[in-house]
């Protein structure tokens, strides 16, 4: 039985859809957290100077993404077989596009270009992946719920936790996308996700 | 029998790593080439619109690095096991981390301006990256010319591949970085591997 510990900043971020694995999973891990002003202290104890990081029986993993998968192969929530892993690390390589175009606005510092910016995403650009989302549920959902081959894997608890931000900033956003609000209330009422939900940490980010 | 078919442009790109997995396993596909003008009428035909895609015994994947990943772990390029494969997933994304930020670079259309921001990329971006890649392979390698378990796995083939392009900006970039010399070198030296880059069509891109 391996031992986990996962670092991390004191909020959701990152190391959320990992964080939603291990309480998918039922596993044990230890939460490492570091608030903002002991960070600087352990930098240089993380292979690439950032987090999160996992290690595993003392050895250190750096990369979100590559952290998740690796907890979702553990604990079956990767795919159930080479061909569905890749249409659920295509899933998840589709959303987190649409992170990557977000993130920059949501890190912007002045108040009124962050308000244009953040209209101009909602207006131009999230319709498209919001499109594309769909369009790889309905090639890979096999007509159920979740995006590949009707179980739940770690494309729908990320697809979740990104949700909730886009909801943030837009609780509209999924009016017009019934499939993609339907996934997150069947990832929200899985027992060990509602039970994990209720009692995770309530912060910032 | 399965059947493979690779979709991209009329050049390495994107596809490439893919390519370079296939011809360092020995293993069969069709490689379509679009040529820029071809491609309006073939956009529709992918699931996101983009490519490269995949299509596995009739069924369509995009996204390169999961495509990519796909094809290691059918042809035993991936890891050993789930820790090296999350390893390797580790080392990719850290060569994506700087890929990511020099596209925009290459893309700049402003020559002046392309100019100077590769000086700032050379100088300030890039160290930090090159350090990264040694620290995971230090980490990983077991000693050994591979990034990861003392053999070759799709993220030398991805690196082989990323560094072309950096020598091409800096054909010095390496000189302060023999490790990543000496891995490139490695890869270039397996048989398939030496074989495909003799053979493999010359294009712009």
């Amino acid at each position: 039985m391996p031992s986990y510990k996962l670092y991390y900043f004191n909020g959701r971020g990152r190391a959320e859809v990992a964080r939603l694995i291990f309480a998918a999973a039922g596993e044990k891990y230890e939460d490492v957290r570091y608030e903002r002003d002991q960070w600087p202290a352990h930098k240089a104890e993380m292979p690439l100077g950032q987090m999160p990081v996992l290690e595993v029986d003392g050895v250190k993993l750096p990369q979100s993404l590559s952290i998740a998968r690796f907890l979702a192969k553990q604990f079956h929530l990767a795919g159930k077989d080479n061909f569905e892993q890749a249409q659920v690390d295509a899933v998840v390589d589709t959303i987190y596009d649409c992170l990557t175009k977000y993130v920059p606005i949501r890190f912007e510092t002045d108040e009124a270009k962050k308000e244009e910016l953040t209209k101009k995403f909602l207006a131009e650009e999230l319709p498209k992946h919001l499109q594309n989302f769909e369009t790889l549920g309905k090639l890979y959902g096999k007509g159920g719920h979740f995006f590949v081959g009707k179980q739940l894997t770690w494309a729908d608890l990320l697809f979740f936790d990104v949700g909730a931000i886009i909801l943030q900033v837009d609780s509209n956003a999924f009016n017009n996308h019934a499939w993609l609000k339907q996934n997150r209330a069947e990832v929200e009422k899985q027992p060990k996700i509602a039970e994990y939900l209720k009692n995770r940490p309530q912060t910032q980010f």
